[in-house]
């Protein structure tokens, strides 16, 4: 084992958090002002990865269609979320959980469905702008181009996620629901028209998770439920509800997974799962204060 | 979710509520099993299809029941015995696959039993064949258990199963150098099955191999970039891999992202498949060894070009492996209930034993002794011709090559 692989495969480790991050912060946040555990947010990423790839096959694979599959694929789902939310969500948020989980799951069975109608059972896959293909050196180490790019993005939507929530008047408006829904409504705010906004929000989130990953991968069903797992351990590790917990999460996830890979290959794929498993067992609550 | 339990004012009456929701989504749910039943008449033969209709694995389901809807026109056009079919969706769950059959078996009163995508869901359905005495055609679940260790009257399989995948991999491979090997796969049944028959073949052909290291992933992942990383810091000489479905083409393309298959060799059963090729476009990686049952431009024969040509005609789309899978199910049945002169399963039953027949990749034979269906097995590489990414240097390996011998099949069935 040289430095080299051992520092490559930290980069694609953190790689693969932004990844978690991406999708598991928009889980966390309607799970913390909407108070709804969203079953259907991995069917919402699958959409982001099959509109990606629709934009893409469009411009004929180029570059032109990737970087604008990245632009509308998860506005696109944002606009589908909203209809869920308007259309659907809202009749039952004074309704039980369980109420809720049923109602966005079977969102999930029709979101299979549909993207089966729409799209047919065959494998898809899309390209990775030349730009962004093949490998570069960073002292020594080499990290694929695509990993790098998530490995910029992934920060940044961070970033634009800590500057909407702290530094505007509508994210401490959000953050205010999620600490007390009914003080908001004293205040004379319409609360759920906030709940909108979140969900439309963890929609794009979601819908970006999925545009990110589809050129790296098999665009296909089933996509939902692999994702889905990782983005509930995320955020229940991290605090339910909690931005900044699903972050630190995502990136103990990925790079112990990647570590995971390297060093016991034969059982990589318990890796999550125990680690999910020593930290509740150290803090049950979540790594940073849960919403809840 | 903990404030979930406390929320629940009378516990009971939700739980009824509750419980009747789940209800009429499982009764919706259900009625997403499409049916194309005819009147029913009892000299036809009536087969129930259990298959993966949704997710991941639906289009192999696909491909294997529009391939035995053509057996089925093909066998009622010629004047032979008609066969009626409905379809059930187990979901790629084996639960939801065995519930499928009995309910198949007992209100739809089918006589055949077809299917599973699933090998577990294979072997589920097989034994509930085998408990109730209804023949049960495996189209689709490659477990080498479904006609080996597990095997019984009432159990056919029409595809190459595990063992002799594993077989065939391991002929090619020792017609290389390559000595270090790196296994891999996805952690299921599936990936498990080939690579360890691949390898107890391949210590029994070249017993200085030499073993370096395993990886398995998990079905469905996604990002393999941190897998290849590993092995390649490994260095060995060829890296053998058992993945199927999507996880094939997400491996393909990281492959080739990588650049691993430039420095090191690798093996996979299907990877010059159109269904791993076609998605892939210019992004398919070369260098990539392979087996593959049946392709639609090899072999390059008359009989292979109209099955071809009729499938086209019917679906508008080439055949893959599955097409031909469900197709020789079709044809099997109706033959041997030709052959029978009768509509009872005993005496098909009989009849499917030993039966060989006439397919797109030359003769097929029932084995009598296993029901395992024996067909040809080609393997090459993939590369590049004229500037388009394609399987190259296609060799045939004739069934007594990778067939399993019937030896090992009774030890097999003796532990059992």
């Amino acid at each position: 084992m040289d430095f080299a692989t051992l520092a490559s495969q930290l980069f694609i480790g953190l790689s693969r958090g932004m990844i978690f991050f991406i999708v598991s912060a928009g889980l966390t946040l309607i799970f913390g002002v909407l108070r709804i555990t969203n079953f259907a947010h991995g069917s919402l990423y699958m959409l982001g990865a099959f509109i990606a790839y629709s934009i893409s096959i469009f411009f004929g694979q180029g570059p032109n269609g990737f970087w604008l599959a990245l632009l509308v694929a998860p506005i696109a789902v944002m606009l589908i979320s909203l209809v869920i939310e308007r259309g659907l969500l809202r009749f039952i948020y004074n309704q039980e959980h369980l109420m809720q989980m049923l109602l966005t799951y079977s969102l999930v069975l029709i979101a299979g469905d549909l993207v089966k109608i729409i799209w047919g059972t065959e494998f898809k896959s899309m390209n990775i702008p030349t730009i962004l293909r093949g490998s570069f050196n960073l002292w020594g180490a080499s990290l694929p181009s695509y990993n790098a790019f998530l490995l910029i993005v992934g920060p940044i939507v961070a970033l634009g996620l800590w500057l909407f929530l702290s530094r505007t008047h509508l994210g401490k408006i959000c953050r205010a629901t999620a600490t007390d829904r009914e003080m908001v409504d004293i205040l004379g705010i319409d609360s759920t028209r906030v709940f909108a906004l979140v969900f439309a929000m963890g929609g794009w989130l979601a819908g970006l998770g999925g545009a990110l990953i589809a050129p790296t991968t098999t665009i296909s069903m089933g996509m939902d439920a692999n994702i889905i797992i990782y983005a509930f351990l995320i955020v229940v590790i991290g605090g339910l509800g909690n931005v900044w917990g699903a972050l630190i999460s995502s990136i103990i996830m990925g790079v112990g997974e990647a570590l995971g890979i390297l060093f016991i290959p034969g059982v990589a794929i318990i890796i999550p799962y125990v680690i999910a498993g020593v930290l509740l067992i150290i803090k049950p609550s979540g790594l940073l204060k849960s919403a809840w | 979710m903990v404030s979930m339990v406390g929320k629940i004012r009378s516990r009971s009456s939700n739980l009824i509520k509750i419980g009747s929701m789940l209800l009429i989504i499982a009764l919706l749910v259900t009625g997403c099993g499409n049916s194309s039943t005819t009147t029913a008449d009892k000299k036809t033969i009536k087969v129930g299809i259990v298959d993966t209709y949704t997710g991941g694995a639906a289009v192999y389901a696909k491909d294997s029941l529009d391939g035995f809807k053509l057996a089925v026109k093909e066998i009622a056009a010629k004047g032979g015995p008609t066969i009626e079919f409905v379809t059930r969706d187990d979901e790629f769950k084996p639960d939801k696959s065995t519930s499928w059959a009995k309910e198949l078996v007992m209100k739809e009163n089918v006589d055949f039993l077809a299917g599973t995508t699933n090998s577990a869901a294979s072997l589920a359905v097989s034994q509930f064949a085998k408990e109730n005495k209804v023949p049960f055609i495996d189209w689709g679940g490659m477990s080498d258990k479904v006609t080996g260790a597990a095997g019984h009257r009432y159990v056919f399989s029409t595809l190459p199963n595990t063992a002799i995948i594993g077989k065939a991999g391991a002929v090619q491979l020792s017609k290389t150098p390559y000595k270090k090997i790196w296994l891999a796969g996805s952690d299921y049944e599936y990936g498990h099955s080939v690579i360890s028959n691949l390898w107890s073949n391949l210590t029994a052909l070249e017993p200085d191999v030499n073993k370096m290291g395993e990886t398995w992933w998990r079905v469905g992942e996604t990002d393999f970039t941190p897998y290849i990383n590993a092995i390649r810091s490994a260095k060995p000489d060829v890296l053998v891999v058992g993945t199927g479905g999507a996880d094939m083409v997400a491996f393909m393309k990281a492959l080739k992202a990588t650049g691993l298959a430039q420095e090191i060799p690798v093996w996979a059963h299907t990877s010059y498949d159109p269904a791993t090729l076609r998605p892939l476009g210019d992004q398919a990686p070369e260098n990539v060894l392979g087996t593959n049952p049946y392709l639609s431009n090899y072999p390059d024969t008359a009989e292979n070009k109209a099955f071809v040509e009729a499938f086209k005609k019917e679906y508008n789309r080439e055949p893959a492996a599955f097409a031909l899978y469900g197709y020789m199910g079709g044809e099997f049945l109706g033959q041997a209930i030709k052959k029978a002169g009768s509509t009872d399963k005993e005496k098909i039953i009989d009849a499917m034993e030993g039966l060989v027949i006439d397919t797109p990749v030359g003769k097929a034979t029932l084995r009598k002794e296993d029901h395992q269906v024996a067909i040809p097995m080609t393997y090459g590489v993939i590369a590049k011709v004229d500037g388009k990414i394609a399987a190259t240097d296609l060799h045939t390996l004739s069934p007594e090559e990778i067939m399993p011998s019937i030896d090992e099949i009774q030890k097999l069935r003796a532990k059992q």
